[in-house]
């Protein structure tokens, strides 16, 4: 059999989606070309489209999936990013109303920082419980998935409620607390090259750090790896569900700082979820969850254009999402079987 | 007596929203008693939900929709098994796609066929029915006893299946494939089939489940109405170690926690409502952290068989 | 002459590139025990797989009692009365003893059924017949192995199988305990069954069996009656050219090293909590070489991984140097990162190596230089450092522990057994790196070799303890042949 590299297995895995999405497209009644079509117009039609809708949404989508590719090189399973993110945007939204009278100097970083912060807390959690108890990290996060939403929910009827107390968010953040725009005239901000350099940063930790290598080393090897005697108890699980955390968190606070200024029910439409397909895409490698995850950005923002031209309903995007997963899952079984 | 009342619909409200994760969970324990973690379960729910509800009004019965809703489970659960059981993906990655491809296609299913308003369906449901006696017991009587038909099939599940896992032969090499695949192979045990039937019928009673949802509570069908309930259920299984018996029990312990967003206000507690929907998840948080601890998976839970060849 | 109850011919079995049966040939008879005698890899274990219907041949013939059939199962090899004992035991751990018993023996009454007290009555009864004593509702995990291994043989007896295969039924048993085993394996041919006994120890073959099939690289080069062959000729077909031993040079001076560890009464605890050593005191010198027999399980995974720094003792003042190189018994799943290629297998150990790091970052150069040597050096079988541990073979794959061990164990190496699994020539190589490491004499590491194959520690040991219930007992010079160190093995004082 022929080597399959990781590149064209990505592009296998992506075409074996687009293959099975178009069926379904079909055996509903629509037309798949018209929503391709769509989809393409929604997602690449104009530069409006490529900077504010594309960009934009991809860098939750890059920062989620960056989030879950750390944690699934070191075989620890976080599902919670979903639940993390939204810690990150309570902590940040509350950071952002709170010292509003700081210059943005101090807030800004303050704001991410304490996204940062509270989504590696909502981690501690399920990481103490693996280290500690030996209590599996897929149950404790999805609920602590629940917990988090639920806690926003709350927020922004009670204590964060917008002054009028009507609407169910909370007031915007302070002008200092908002990350600036990358581009005037569009919505790409500054969070999208944040999402780009913590991927580079990822890409080169992996490569020539030392703690980088025995994240490698404990999801690839967790036996070996001990009895090499390199790590102490859990640090490593510790330490990385712990940054794992941390980024999702940051999704939140970029989302907040750079996009909604506020807090709401329904935040994030499930990317803490799609940001396993968009690690997995990209075969948990840093860099090519930066392409994957605008490439996810796109499906999201064509998805938005193929509701309204083509009638193919919202939900479609997350059956395509599972799509994507299954069907790298299938790659990947072929090109294990190649090798073998 | 307004206290007795309320704690007669409190417990009530907990059984009543206990029933559906029992269900689930007691065929979740029987899927990871073979070896298998199903964390696809929530998309046999809602698929369960929505074949529940198209079944009951093409079928013209709400056990029509228990039927369909069961199947629909079912074959959640078959596309999960081929690809976790049958090409040995990971079980954990396949779940979560699962999961997302039952809440994805439910709703495109649900848009399509009914539109995208989110047209509230009038689907036959489940009247109580009341066991002659014994739902005349005081208090706990009306609670356990004068509940929808689906309550009692979780009443007789949860013996029947204990029954099945340590008093049979099939039970037993069960219980053999989830403790040790080589072992109950090299006995003879079909390890494949074994686990592919445990997450068969794991789906059904997830879907079962899910109908249950519509045609004995909400009496429609609405996107993302599963609501995390198949994770829960997940949670449930751990919290009843993988006994079915203890299942029931710690279903009806979550159902608890459910029902006191109802009571809150009842009882006079002045807490918003989302406090209360969080509870249940921080109180089985809490109570895999104190309880279980680390009581013992079968030991070849959401393991590959057989193993990638290596070395 | 007795009935020929199973005949294979010609068998050739391969895996992908290796050949395990290149044109096997057995016969087995009704009544006898019939001895199946090899090296490690000569393809005995894969011969009587394909007898017990666990693999198939790729070509060859089976046939029983006259009639030519083709296994497919298990299951199929025992409805021909055909039961495998297999080496590495076939139970479920947390089952009880007849449940196990109960697992797929029943093959009539599957279902609904689980007839538990026919089988425990039939399992009563067999024990009694037989002479031979477990205790039905414990649960596996907590039995001894030689208790285990008693449960498998009342497991593939209760299908009444005319022919019994006994996959190196001795390998975690000690000497009483494969007298006692002997005993019963007699009685079983008594009855009229074929007992077959796979084996690569010399006297214990001799001493059991009726019937001996020597394999060597796949073939079968021998097959005689006991009364015809005895050590001498077996040996000669087993290895072809009689080999000279790497034992240690005897009668060196006890070492005056410098003491570069010390335990003073450790104790620990196993996986699931028992004691695992019990008070254990023990200096190690620099160029000394301490052997540590004993029946798997009685504490040296513990004993290891405390020596090597790897666990912490719930008890006691362990001193242990910086230098420590470790050998764990796992070499695929402790020992190596399969999926990494050589020179991340070689930055697994670099964390203990200052060279190999500077602030935070790992020194990529010089760990692919090390790796290189180590590829040369120690001859590991790859055509780059960039090939995956996966691809090595088990020889190969030691070669790599070992190398990236051995320039680390600067005061200490701890060896568990190092040679499990390997062919004679491997064996040969990790036995003359080890004597080697203490060549250097006082300079050199205390080297710490603990292993359940008696042989080499009575080899190469300068000084010899047994470790028995997680006690350590040193081996008085006179006493250090296999009788006496078995002897102390089961506990007994000599």
């Amino acid at each position: 059999m022929t080597h399959l590299g990781p590149i064209r297995a990505a592009a296998l895995a992506l075409g074996l989606t687009l293959a099975v999405a178009a069926g379904f497209l079909w055996l509903g009644g629509f037309d798949p070309i018209a929503a391709g079509a769509a989809m393409m117009r929604g997602a690449f039609g104009s530069s409006n489209a490529i900077l504010s809708i594309t960009m934009v949404r991809s860098v939750p989508l890059i920062l989620t999936g960056l989030a879950v590719a750390l944690a699934f090189r070191a075989g620890i399973w976080n599902i919670g990013a979903e639940g993390q993110l939204y810690a990150g945007a309570v902590a940040s939204v509350w950071v952002g109303l709170v010292c509003d009278a700081l210059p943005w100097f101090l807030l800004l970083p303050l704001v991410l920082g304490s996204a940062a912060l509270a989504g590696a807390l909502w981690s501690a959690i399920p990481a103490l419980m693996r280290v500690r108890l030996g209590i599996g990290e897929v149950i404790t996060t999805i609920l602590m998935n629940f917990v988090g939403i639920y806690l926003a929910a709350f927020m922004v009827v009670g204590p964060l409620q917008e002054a009028r107390g009507v609407f169910n968010q909370t007031d915007q953040i302070a002008e200092a607390a908002r990350l600036p725009l990358l581009m005037p005239g569009t919505r790409l901000h500054v969070g999208f090259l944040l999402a780009l350099m913590l991927g580079a940063a990822m890409w080169a930790m992996f490569r020539w750090t030392h703690i980088g290598f025995e994240i490698r080393a404990v999801g690839v090897a967790p036996n070996a790896a001990r009895i090499a005697g390199m790590i102490k108890g859990n640090r490593v699980v510790v330490i990385t569900f712990l940054a794992s955390g941390a980024i999702a968190g940051l999704a939140g606070g970029v989302e907040v700082a750079g996009v909604t200024f506020a807090l709401y029910e329904g935040l994030s439409p499930g990317w803490g979820y799609t940001a396993i397909a968009v690690a997995l895409l990209g075969g948990l490698h840093p860099i090519a969850v930066l392409g994957t995850g605008l490439l996810f950005g796109a499906i999201e923002a064509g998805a938005a254009e193929m509701q309204r031209t083509a009638g193919i309903p919202a939900s479609w995007v997350t059956a395509v999402e599972a799509l994507v997963i299954l069907s790298v899952l299938v790659v990947d079984q072929l090109r294990r079987r190649s090798h073998a | 007596m307004p206290e007795a009342v309320a704690l007669v619909a409190f417990l009530e409200a907990s059984v009543r929203l206990g029933v559906p994760l029992a269900l689930a969970a007691m065929g979740e324990a029987v899927t990871e008693r073979s070896g298998v973690i199903n964390i696809g379960l929530e998309g046999s729910v809602i698929a369960g939900a929505l074949g529940g509800a198209m079944g009951a009004m093409a079928l013209g019965g709400a056990w029509g929709g228990i039927l369909v809703g069961g199947t629909a489970g079912a074959f959640v659960a078959l596309v999960f098994a081929a690809f976790a059981i049958g090409l040995g993906t990971d079980q954990i990655i396949t779940g979560t796609a699962i999961t997302l491809a039952g809440l994805g296609f439910t709703g495109a299913i649900y848009q399509v066929r009914f539109g995208t308003t989110g047209a509230v369906l009038s689907v036959p449901t489940l009247a109580p029915a009341e066991i002659p006696l014994l739902s005349e017991v005081p208090v706990v009587g009306s609670a356990l006893f004068a509940q929808a038909p689906t309550a009692y099939l979780a009443y007789v599940f949860a013996p029947a299946l204990w029954y099945f896992l340590y008093r049979t032969q099939w039970g037993l090499e069960l219980r053999a494939v989830g403790e040790a695949p080589d072992a109950a192979a090299a006995a003879g045990g079909r390890v494949r089939w074994t686990r592919f039937w445990a997450t068969i019928f794991g789906g059904a009673m997830a879907g079962i489940a899910g109908a249950h949802l519509v045609v004995a509570h909400a009496g429609t069908f609405t996107e993302n109405m599963s609501a995390g309930r198949g994770f829960i259920a997940i949670a449930v299984v751990v919290l009843g170690r993988w006994n079915p018996v203890l299942v029931l029990f710690a279903a009806l312990f979550f159902g608890a926690a459910n029902a006191l967003q109802f009571q809150g206000q009842a009882l006079g507690l002045d807490a918003p409502y989302q406090l209360f929907l969080a509870l249940p998840y921080l109180l089985t948080l809490a109570a895999l952290a104190g309880w279980v601890g680390r009581s013992r998976a079968p030991a070849a839970l959401a393991t590959a068989w057989p193993k990638r060849a290596g070395g | 002459m007795s009935q020929v109850l199973a005949r294979l011919d010609g068998i050739v079995r391969r895996f992908g590139r290796v050949t395990a049966l290149d044109g096997a040939d057995l016969e087995v008879r009704a009544g006898e025990v019939h001895a199946v005698l090899g090296e490690n890899g000569a393809g005995k274990s894969t011969l009587l797989s394909i007898l017990g219907g666990l693999q198939a041949a790729d070509s060859g013939t089976l046939s029983l009692r006259g009639a030519s059939v083709t296994l497919r199962s298990p299951r199929n090899a025992w409805a021909h009365g055909i039961g495998l004992v297999h080496q590495h035991f076939m139970l479920v751990p947390r089952l009880s003893v007849l449940e196990n018993l109960a697992l797929g023996g029943q093959a009539p009454s599957r279902g609904w059924r689980l007839p538990l007290r026919e089988i425990a009555d039939r399992a009563t009864d067999l024990m009694a017949r037989i002479g031979l004593s477990v205790a039905l509702d414990a649960v596996i995990e907590d039995l001894s192995v030689g208790d285990r291994q008693r449960v498998e043989i009342l497991k593939a007896l209760l299908r009444e199988p005319s022919i019994l295969i006994l996959d190196e039924p001795t390998a975690v048993l000690s000497p009483p305990e494969v007298e006692g085993l002997s005993a019963l394996l007699r009685g079983l041919a008594r009855d009229g069954r074929a007992v077959i006994l796979v084996s690569h120890k010399l006297d214990e073959v001799l001493a059991v069996s009726d019937h001996v099939t020597v394999l060597r690289e796949g073939r079968t080069v021998l097959s005689a009656p006991r009364s015809e062959v005895d050590a001498t000729s077996l040996t000669r077909a087993m290895v072809g050219v009689a080999l000279s031993a790497g034992t240690r040079p005897g009668g060196r001076p006890a070492s005056d090293g410098e003491i570069v560890a010390s335990f003073r009464a450790v104790h620990a605890a196993g996986p699931s909590g028992h004691t695992a050593l019990a008070g254990v005191s023990l200096d190690l010198r620099r160029g000394e070489i301490v052997g540590v027999a004993g029946v798997e399980g009685n504490g040296q995974r513990e004993l290891a991984l405390i020596l090597a720094g790897r666990a912490e003792p719930s008890s006691g003042d362990v001193d242990l140097p910086h230098g420590t190189g470790f050998i764990p018994q796992d070499r695929t799943s402790e020992g190596l990162a399969l999926d990494f290629d050589l020179s991340e297998n070689v930055a697994l150990a670099a964390h203990r190596d200052a060279e190999f790091r500077s602030s935070g970052l790992l020194k990529w150069d010089e760990i692919r230089a090390r790796a290189e040597h180590l590829r040369t050096e120690f001859a590991v079988r790859a055509t780059d450092t960039s090939v995956h541990a996966r691809t090595l073979s088990g020889g190969n794959q030691q070669r790599l522990v070992i190398g990236r061990e051995l320039p680390v164990a600067k005061d200490l190496l701890v060896a568990h057994n190092p040679t499990r699994g390997l062919d004679v020539a491997a064996t040969d190589f990790v036995h003359g790196r080890i004597l080697g490491t203490v060549g250097a004499g006082p300079e050199g590491p205390a080297v710490v070799l603990i292993s359940t194959d008696l042989d080499e520690v009575l080899a190469l040991s300068d000084r010899l303890f047994v470790i028995v219930r997680g006690r350590l007992s040193e081996v008085p010079l006179g006493q250090r042949t296999r009788e006496g160190v078995g002897a102390l093995m089961l506990g007994s004082v000599p």
